[in-house]
């Protein structure tokens, strides 16, 4: 069955690395860039980020997910660079479309942040299993309801799509149309969703049984499998981020007050 | 009077959670499948909201943003579980006011869900990413807005409008026609204001 997480199991220091660490980094990445607001921010994190993927040996894991928001940012810089409401300055023409350099500046801004944020979610995500990161979560005073709910996600996607799988192929061989015009294949979408959501559904009932004899509701204190890998170099790098997103603040607003 | 905001945190509510999650990625995928120009991802939310109640709703729709945010890269989609957790609990408080029994009252919460997606999603889009939602038929509108100069936030708010409507009333219909199938047993496990006869 395919897991719907990106994690890539190999061994190296970023795996190894406490999630909270490399939490630590998404927030100082995506905050230190915006508190400064200038495009070089940007641009050394997206280096740094990168740099670390490349170390972690998985940044070819990360060209599918920047490929899936290129779309969306070519359609901002379109946008943008053509239509933007503070356009005066005409940059390039292509044939009759004329581009500006506010509307481009603009964009490149909006584009700069995405990419930003999604290095530094790849990151965490490519690196961190979700079962220890929601151990490590419950370990901080989470409830262990609230791991069960993350980590049941990832047993029941897998689940829910063969289901699906099972009942395309069922309705297919009934002659259900799902390719064609667009009210064809709208109206295949009840036949199709319907039977795997009331499925679905009425599992719970099951699941919910069978959790409540296991003890699910029990008071006392879990127990962990794993132990507590918090390092002195994790704390250590933990202590640098958080002075660097202080240090950011305390610049901004210096810089606020003097000029 | 019922009580709007009542919600049983027991088994059957949390295992509810998790299924109503996977059900907003099946309908993600179906729609993604068939080709359809929507984005039917929170069908999940709905139900969560219609049977659980407001509290569940919005806890289904926040934690689906989340954890596809942390686990599957989709970074974006992390901005958005305030939008989700609107949903849920617009959803979630309009079922409990007895609107879903009718379809009629259907039609009505989907364009109250629809008009809360809006009211959140509106300034993040501005904020995030210029305006854009990423849905051609939004774009294409917001597009024009932009080229006959009208300002962002108008452009980006009439962009949601003509996606997230739609998208909530073929929802809410997918989600009326689920929960009207559903056997008695199962929805009575989340029933709020029921009431125990004993019989001694």
């Amino acid at each position: 069955m395919k897991s719907i997480s990106l994690y890539v199991n190999k061994d190296t220091f970023l795996t190894r690395m406490h999630p909270f660490t490399k939490f630590l980094y998404i927030a100082a990445a995506i905050s230190i860039s915006l508190i400064s607001g200038r495009m070089r921010t940007f641009c050394l994190f997206i280096g740094i980020s990168f740099a670390l993927l490349i170390s972690g040996k998985i940044v070819r894991k990360v060209f599918p997910l920047i490929a899936f928001s290129f779309t969306i940012l070519i359609t901002i810089f379109l946008i943008h660079g053509l239509f933007h409401d503070g356009n005066v300055t005409p940059l390039f023409s292509v044939g009759p479309l004329r581009f500006y350099r506010e509307g481009i500046v603009y964009a490149a801004k909006i584009g700069l942040n995405i990419l930003n944020m999604l290095l530094a979610f790849a990151v965490f995500v490519l690196t961190t299993k979700p079962a220890e990161l929601v151990e490590d979560l419950e370990r901080i005073g989470f409830s262990p309801k609230f791991g069960y709910i993350v980590s049941s996600v990832f047993q029941i996607i897998p689940q829910m799509s063969q289901t699906m799988n099972t009942i395309l192929d069922a309705q297919r061989s009934r002659g259900m149309e799902t390719e064609g015009s667009l009210i064809t294949r709208a109206k295949s979408f009840l036949p199709l969703i319907s039977p795997v959501v009331m499925s679905s559904l009425i599992n719970t009932r099951e699941r919910a049984l069978a959790l409540e004899i296991r003890g699910f509701e029990a008071k006392q204190k879990r127990t962990y499998l794993r132990e507590d890998k918090m390092k002195a170099s994790d704390r250590a790098l933990c202590i640098v981020m958080t002075a660097a997103i202080a240090g950011a603040i305390v610049w901004r607003v210096a810089a606020y007050v003097l000029y | 009077m019922k009580k709007i905001f009542y919600t049983k945190f027991n088994a059957a509510t949390l295992v509810l959670i998790p299924a109503c999650i996977g059900i907003n990625y099946l309908g993600k995928l179906f729609a993604q499948l068939l080709k359809l120009p929507l984005w039917l991802d929170s069908i999940g939310t709905c139900i969560g909201g219609v049977l659980g109640g407001p509290i569940i709703g919005a806890v289904c729709g926040a934690a689906n943003n989340l954890i596809y945010g942390f686990t599957t890269g989709d970074s974006i989609t992390l901005i958005y579980a305030l939008t989700s957790f609107g949903i849920g609990l617009a959803v979630g408080i309009m079922a409990r006011l007895g609107l879903m029994k009718k379809f009629g009252g259907a039609l009505l919460t989907a364009v109250v869900a629809g008009l809360a997606a809006v009211a959140i999603s509106t300034p993040l889009n501005c904020i995030f990413w210029g305006g854009t939602t990423g849905n051609i038929w939004g774009d294409a509108l917001f597009t024009a807005t932009q080229a006959a100069g009208m300002p962002v936030a108008i452009g980006s708010f009439l962009d949601e409008v003509v996606v997230d409507v739609p998208d909530k009333v073929i929802t809410l219909i997918v989600v009326f026609a689920i929960v009207k199938g559903l056997p008695n047993k199962l929805i009575s496990l989340y029933e709020g204001n029921e009431k125990i006869e004993s019989l001694d």
